[in-house]
């Protein structure tokens, strides 16, 4: 077992509503984007445990009631989300500082520490 | 998760190719009429490539991990319209087709494919500045923002353009599905103009950005390429000569500049910057299009490019032969420009006088007097000729009338020395008298 205590952290990658799904981008754009990504999650690799990029596909249930969309009236969506594994959340927040969404002004990312009270 | 650090980089442009060709087998398949449908598809699963490969490291095969998701969005997308798009009635039909398909994703169908869209762009139907736009954006993967960046216009004007280019192509459903690229070749002309007017953009535009402009010049290679590996294209000995040409002028594209953006004249030019590698390719490709009897402007000018790359010095330059080959390009491609460049070789060749002669026999049409190289050229003429009043005189016009300030500079730096000599000679002559 490691000498230092590491824990796990959910990180939850918001977009504004009204820009989201963004523009698309060009090809070109897009392979930067690719680069830009590929060397973020190499550089961390130990770190990060890949998440998924979530769908506009959603519902939500409340008081047993279904409705749609995830997002109604929400000023920001949740589009993405992924795990790291960080011996504090200052650690946890450098890596996604990194990260090449931490960059754009239309998005937040939202860092919280998993409890483990699964054991 | 693969193992991101042996997962090999993408080679450069990967993304804007393999758009190219995805837009290009999809169409064949589902029909050039629904080509804006697989453009959508194709830039959907590029995206999720983006999304999903620096995560879970590359597929063994790229290509067809990008068709099949590709292909799925333009099912999908066909099933949803089924209701109101009546053309769609054979989705289910189309889909079974594609699904055998994937099995014999083939380079050389992928290419003929590309080809294909290639003659597309050239339909007749379709004015030649929007053929080039639809190009760009279906076979280059630029985007319109891209291409006006490109073309140094607005984005609204390159976005009329690419519609116009779409809305020819929705009446003629039945064109490209049928015609292969052998049925599509009385178009050639119109192919190898596109792929030239491509090149030219980039090779001396005003666009400021070298980078940018060489981004045009090899897309416009490459699509040539692709051109002269399929039969249709090598039977056509003016692909050769496109490409011989493209060749020889790329050898010559980073000389032409100084180390701080101003133009260099070609006599000022540092030729051991020239690409040696380019020059021979350029020059295997002339020696290929000399065959059958027909002499393009392509051939005239690819030869008369061969000349200058070979020429040892400027003075060395075989003035006498390109004098000759301006004289057989305007055989064939008219324009009182070839006659100023012809000019220009007699005044290396047998001296200032000789080059003026031709110039002031030429009856210039208005647009050729508005026209700052006219200018450029008698003021240097004049020049040489020792007549520097009347060389400032065409030199200031010139210097109005110049389109980007490089070559502006470049004007001013020539007035300047005119300036200095019309001051010695003035100096020469008061000498003389005193």
């Amino acid at each position: 077992m490691s000498t230092t205590k590491s824990s796990k952290f959910l990180c939850l990658f918001r977009f504004a509503a009204a820009g989201w799904p963004a523009k698309p981008s060009s090809p070109q754009e897009m392979q930067a984007q690719y680069a830009a990504w590929k060397a973020w999650m190499t550089k961390f690799e130990k770190e990060l445990i890949p998440g998924d990029g979530l769908t506009p596909a959603g519902a939500v249930v409340r008081g047993g009631n279904v409705t749609d969309g995830p997002y109604i009236e929400a000023k920001e969506v949740v589009a993405s989300y992924c795990l790291v594994q960080a011996s504090s959340l200052e650690q946890a927040a450098e890596i996604i500082k990194a990260c090449p969404v931490g960059m754009d002004p239309n998005a937040s990312i939202e860092i919280r520490q998993l409890g483990g009270y699964g054991g | 998760m693969a193992d991101t650090e042996t997962t090999p980089a993408l080679p450069e442009h990967y993304f804007r190719h393999e758009f190219g060709r995805l837009v290009s087998v999809l169409s064949r398949r589902f029909g050039v009429h629904r080509v804006e449908l697989c453009e959508d598809a194709v830039q959907t699963a590029l995206l999720r490539a983006v999304q999903s490969w620096p995560q879970r490291g590359l597929p063994d095969d790229r290509s067809a991990w990008l068709y099949r998701v590709a292909l799925n969005e333009v099912l999908g997308a066909l099933r949803r319209a089924k209701h109101t798009d009546t053309s769609a009635d054979d989705i289910e039909e189309l889909a079974a087709e594609a699904g055998t398909e994937e099995a014999v994703f083939l380079e050389n169908e992928v290419k003929d494919d590309q080809l294909r869209m290639l003659f597309v762009s050239a339909n007749p139907g379709i004015p030649r500045e929007s053929q080039i736009v639809f190009a760009l954006k279906i076979l280059c993967g630029f985007s319109i923002e891209e291409i006006a960046l490109r073309f140094f216009q607005g984005r609204e004007a390159i976005y009329k353009r690419l519609q116009r280019a779409r809305a020819a192509l929705r009446e003629c459903i039945a064109e490209p599905q049928s015609a292969d690229v052998g049925q599509l070749a009385s178009r050639m002309p119109a192919v190898l103009e596109i792929l030239y007017l491509l090149f030219t953009e980039g090779y001396s535009s005003a666009q400021p950005d070298r980078l940018i402009r060489h981004e045009l010049c090899e897309e416009a290679i490459r699509l040539g390429r692709l051109l002269e590996e399929h039969p249709v294209g090598s039977a056509a000995p003016e692909v050769a000569a496109l490409l011989a040409l493209m060749y020889l002028d790329t050898a010559r594209f980073e000389s032409r500049v100084d180390g701080t953006g101003g133009l260099l004249l070609l006599e000022q030019q540092d030729r051991s910057l020239w690409d040696r590698e380019l020059i021979q390719i350029g020059v295997a490709y002339l020696h290929r299009a000399a065959r059958g009897d027909n002499f393009t402007r392509y051939h005239a000018e690819a030869a008369i490019a061969a000349e200058h790359c070979l020429a040892p010095t400027y003075q060395e330059t075989r003035w006498a032969e390109i004098a000759r080959l301006y004289q057989m390009l305007d055989r064939v491609s008219p324009s009182p420009i070839n006659t100023l460049n012809r000019a220009i070789a007699i005044a290396e060749w047998q001296g200032p006088e000789a080059g003026l002669a031709l110039l002031e026999a030429l009856k210039p049409p208005s647009w050729l007097l508005g026209y700052y190289l006219w200018d450029a050229t008698l003021g240097e003429l004049y020049r040489r000729r020792g007549d520097p009043e009347r060389a400032m005189v065409h030199l200031t016009r010139a210097l109005d009338a110049a389109p980007t300030d490089a070559e502006k500079a470049l004007l001013r730096r020539r007035l300047e020395a005119c300036s200095t000599c019309s001051d010695t000679t003035l100096d020469v002559q008061r000498q003389l008298h005193d």
